[in-house]
C-alpha cells in the first residue's frame, strides 16, 4: 500500500494517480472532514477529470485521519503543500510538524519521500536530523520533483515525463517498494543527490520563468510597434533550439505563488552564496509589471475618456480550470478600481466577500449589462461561446480588453467592439481609425 | 509606493515653501478653490539658505499645519557645487525646523533627475541614480527629510514629478513652454535635430491636484508623477503648431550631444494610487496654458 500524506491538491491529485495505475492507496490528513469529503468524491480543488478517475477507481482509495494506520504503507509520500506569506517565502513549520506525525507511524523498512516544495538543502538537513531518532531506524528518505500544473494536475500526474528523485547517495539501488511505485508509471527515472533533485525543480521553473518573460517582454514590444506575437510564435515553435513545447503564450506576469517561491528561494541562496541572480530580480520586476497590462490599457483606452465607466469582469479564477484566485488579475484590477461599479462573472468563483463597487452576476451576458468596457481575465473556454452580438447590445461601450485572447480581435471589429490582446496592436490601429 | 494614511482630512493650513514660485502659486490656487488655508512662504520672507531659517520657520509651523516644500535653485541658476551646498543648507534648514517643531505632515517636491537616463520604464521603485549635482541635491533632500522626520513619526510624502509645463512658469527649459512662447512670440519653434528624444509632460493642475489630493488624505511614500505618455520634442512641437495662428515655423537645430535619449515611466502605481485623478492629456494641457497665456 501506497500511503499519502498531506491532502493538498498535490496529495489529492497523487493519490488518485497512484490509484489509476492498479496500486493500494491511503491518503491521510488531519483534518478528519476533508478525509470524509474526499471518501464520498467531494473535493476541495477543480481539476479536469479527477472525478471521473476516482470515480473509476475507486475502490483502491481510502482515507483516514489517523496517522497510525500509515503502517500499512510501504511508501509514504509526504504532499502537503507547503504555504508561503506575501513576499512568497515559504513556511516549511507545517511540514516539519506533519514529519513528525508520520514518522512516529512508520513502519520499519518505510520509505518516506518528500513531494513538497523545500529549498535546497532541506532534504539532507532533515535526514541528518532524524538519523538519531529511534522512530527513523531503518526508514529511507528520498526527495522527489513534483510540478503541479494546476488545470492539467490529473493527465500529468498518470502521464508524467519524467520521475526525479533526490537520494542521499544517488549510488545506491533505491528500496524495491519505491522502485514499484515508479516503474507503475512507466517513464523515465533520474536518481540524483538531494541537492541536485532540490535545485532541479527550482531549474524547471526558472526556465519557464524565463519563457515566459521574454515572451511577454517582446508580446508588449509587438504591441507597440504594430507586430503581432501570435505571427511570430509558429516560427519560434519550428526552432528546435525554442522548441514546439515552449511557454509562447503572453501572460499577465507569474501568478499562483510557485514560481514566484521558487525565483525568492534561489534569490536568497545565491545572496547567501554570492552568485550572480540579477536576472531574477529582472524577472520578478517585469512580472509585477506584466500584472498591470489590463489597467494600463482600461486607463489608456477608456478611462480617459469616460472617468467614471461600468466594467464587466469575465473570469475571477487567476486561470482557467481553477478555483483558485490566488494572485487573480481580476482581483487585482478591481482593487485598483474602486471608485468604479463592476460587475464580474466566473463559472467557478463566488466571493465571500465583495471588494467595493463589485456585484456579482449569474451569467457572462448579464455582467455586460450596460458596461462601457469588458476585461476577459481568465481564459474560460466557455467565454469562446458568448455571442458577440448579444454582448455588444447589453454593452454600453465598445472596448473588450482581451489580454490572453479569448476572442478573435477580427470578430470582434464586425461586431463594432475594439479588442484588446497582449501581444497584438490590432486594438490599438481599430482606436486610431 | 504611495501610501494614504486616511481617507478625507482637511488639514487645517498649509505653509508652502517655495509659495511664489511656478509650483507654490498654483498650489496656492488649488488650495484656496478647497477653502483651505494656507501660508506661502517665498525667498522674500524667509532665506532658507541660512541658519535663521530654522528659527523663522519654527515659529511659524504650528503642529496642525501640513508643510509642502517646493523650493530650490533650479539648474539655470547654477549647476556647481556652490550652488549644490546652498540647496543642501536649505533642506537641512528645513529638516531641522520640523524635527524641533514637529508638524502634521510634509511633502517634498523632488524631481525625476534622481533617477538615471538609459533605463526604461522607470517604476516608482526603481532605484535612483543622480548623474548631476541638482538630482543629487534632491535626493540628499529626500533622506535629510526622512531621517529627520522619522525620528518625530511626522509622515513624509515625496513626490519626483517629470518636466512641468503650465502658464506662470519661469523656467525657460526644452520643451512646452518654451516651445509654446517661441510659438506665439517668434512663431518658431527650435528643436534640437528633429526631436527624436521621447519624454513624458506633467501638466500642472495634475501636479496640484495630487498635491491637494494627498494633503487631505495625508499620504506618505514615494511616488513618480508624470504625463500620460512619452512623446517625441518633434511630436510636441507638431501638436503646438496646430494650436497656434498664425501656425508657426518648426525649426531644426544642430543636436547637442551626440546620443539620443528617451524617458519612459510606468504609471501603475499613480494609477493604483489615484484611480480617480486622470492625467490631462497632452493637448487639452497645451490647449488651457495657451488661454492662460494669452490672458
Amino acid at each position: 500500500m501506497i500511503g499519502f500524506a498531506g491532502l493538498s491538491h498535490l496529495g489529492i491529485v497523487y493519490s488518485i494517480a497512484t490509484a489509476a495505475r492498479g496500486l493500494q492507496v491511503l491518503g491521510y490528513d488531519p483534518r478528519s472532514a476533508l478525509c470524509g469529503n474526499l471518501d464520498q468524491g467531494r473535493f476541495p480543488v477543480l481539476e479536469p477529470g479527477l472525478p471521473e478517475t476516482f470515480a473509476k477507481h475507486r475502490e483502491r482509495l481510502s482515507f483516514t485521519a489517523d496517522a497510525k494506520e500509515l503502517s500499512r504503507c510501504a511508501v509514504v509520500f509526504l504532499s502537503l503543500d507547503v504555504p508561503t506569506d506575501a513576499q512568497n517565502r515559504s513556511d516549511l513549520g507545517p511540514l516539519s510538524q506533519l514529519i513528525g506525525e508520520v514518522l512516529g507511524c512508520l513502519r520499519p523498512g518505510a520509505v518516506m519521500v518528500i513531494l513538497c516544495q523545500v529549498p535546497p538543502g532541506f532534504t539532507r538537513a532533515l535526514g541528518r536530523r532524524l538519523a538519531p531518532k529511534p522512530e527513523a531506524a531503518g526508514v529511507s528518505l528520498f526527495y522527489q520533483v513534483e510540478t503541479l500544473v494546476f488545470g492539467n494536475a490529473i493527465e500529468r500526474a498518470l502521464n508524467p515525463e519524467r520521475y526525479i528523485v533526490g537520494c542521499a547517495d544517488p549510488g545506491e539501488p533505491l528500496p524495491s517498494a519505491y522502485q514499484q511505485w515508479l516503474a507503475a508509471f512507466g517513464c523515465p527515472v533520474l536518481p540524483m543527490r538531494y541537492e541536485s533533485a532540490e535545485l532541479t525543480k527550482i531549474a524547471i521553473n526558472l526556465f519557464l520563468v524565463s519563457s515566459v518573460t521574454t515572451t511577454n517582454t517582446i508580446a508588449e514590444l509587438a504591441e507597440r510597434i504594430g507586430a503581432e506575437w501570435s505571427e511570430i510564435v509558429p516560427a519560434l515553435r519550428l526552432d528546435r533550439r525554442i522548441g514546439s513545447h515552449a511557454y509562447l503564450a503572453p501572460g499577465l506576469g507569474l501568478a499562483g505563488g510557485n514560481l514566484e517561491r521558487d525565483l525568492v528561494t534561489f534569490r536568497r541562496l545565491a545572496d547567501e552564496c554570492g552568485s550572480d541572480a540579477g536576472v531574477i530580480t529582472a524577472w520578478m520586476v517585469n512580472s509585477a509589471y506584466r500584472r498591470d497590462w489590463a489597467l494600463r490599457c482600461l486607463h489608456k483606452e477608456v478611462l480617459a475618456e469616460q472617468p467614471n465607466a461600468n466594467l464587466a469582469i469575465w473570469g475571477l479564477a487567476y486561470k482557467a480550470h481553477t478555483h483558485s484566485t490566488r494572485n487573480s488579475p481580476a482581483l487585482g484590477l478591481i482593487e485598483s478600481l474602486p471608485h468604479l461599479e463592476k460587475r464580474a462573472y466566473d463559472p467557478q468563483v463566488r466571493l465571500a466577500e465583495l471588494p467595493p463597487g463589485l456585484a456579482q452576476a449569474d451569467s457572462a451576458l448579464e455582467a455586460c449589462e450596460g458596461a462601457h468596457a469588458l476585461a476577459i481575465l481568465t481564459p474560460w473556454p466557455q467565454f469562446r461561446q458568448i455571442d458577440l452580438a448579444a454582448v455588444r447590445h447589453r454593452m454600453a461601450g465598445r472596448a473588450v480588453i482581451d489580454p490572453f485572447g479569448v476572442r478573435d480581435s477580427a470578430e470582434c471589429a464586425t461586431f463594432g467592439l475594439r479588442h484588446f490582446r497582449l501581444g497584438s496592436a490590432s486594438g490599438h490601429h481599430l482606436s486610431e481609425s | 509606493m504611495i501610501q494614504h494614511l486616511s481617507s478625507s482630512t482637511r488639514p487645517e493650513r498649509v505653509v508652502i515653501l517655495g509659495g511664489s514660485g511656478f509650483v507654490g502659486s498654483w498650489l496656492q490656487e488649488g488650495l484656496r478653490r478647497l477653502e483651505i488655508d494656507c501660508l506661502p512662504l517665498s525667498s522674500a520672507q524667509i532665506d532658507l539658505t541660512v541658519p535663521a531659517a530654522v528659527g523663522f520657520l519654527q515659529e511659524r509651523l504650528r503642529p496642525v499645519d501640513a508643510l509642502v516644500f517646493c523650493s530650490a535653485l533650479t539648474p539655470d541658476k547654477g549647476r556647481d557645487s556652490t550652488t549644490l551646498m546652498k540647496n543642501l543648507c536649505m533642506g537641512h534648514h528645513v529638516a531641522s525646523a520640523v524635527e524641533e517643531s514637529p508638524c502634521r505632515h510634509v511633502i517634498y517636491i523632488s524631481s525625476d533627475a534622481v533617477y538615471e537616463e538609459s533605463p526604461n520604464p522607470v517604476h516608482d521603485d526603481t532605484a535612483p541614480a543622480p548623474s548631476s549635482l541638482y538630482a543629487l541635491m534632491h535626493l540628499t533632500r529626500e533622506k535629510m527629510l526622512t531621517a529627520a522626520l522619522s525620528k518625530v513619526g511626522v509622515p513624509l510624502l515625496i513626490l519626483r514629478p517629470c518636466a512641468i509645463y503650465g502658464s506662470g512658469d519661469t523656467h525657460n527649459s526644452y520643451g512646452p513652454n518654451r516651445f509654446l512662447r517661441s510659438a506665439r512670440e517668434d512663431r518658431r519653434i527650435a528643436l534640437f535635430g528633429d526631436g527624436e528624444e521621447r519624454r513624458h509632460h506633467l501638466f500642472i493642475r495634475d501636479l496640484v491636484a495630487v498635491i491637494v489630493e494627498c494633503l487631505q488624505r495625508r499620504s506618505q511614500g514615494i511616488g513618480i508623477i508624470a504625463g500620460s505618455e512619452a512623446i517625441t520634442f518633434g511630436d510636441l512641437a507638431r501638436s503646438i503648431s496646430r494650436l497656434v495662428q498664425p501656425v508657426p515655423r518648426i525649426e531644426s537645430l544642430p543636436r547637442q550631444g551626440g546620443v539620443i535619449t528617451h524617458r519612459h515611466y510606468d504609471l501603475t502605481a499613480y494609477l493604483k494610487a489615484f484611480p480617480n485623478l486622470p492625467l490631462t492629456r497632452l493637448e487639452d494641457g497645451l490647449r488651457q496654458t495657451l488661454a492662460n497665456m494669452a490672458q
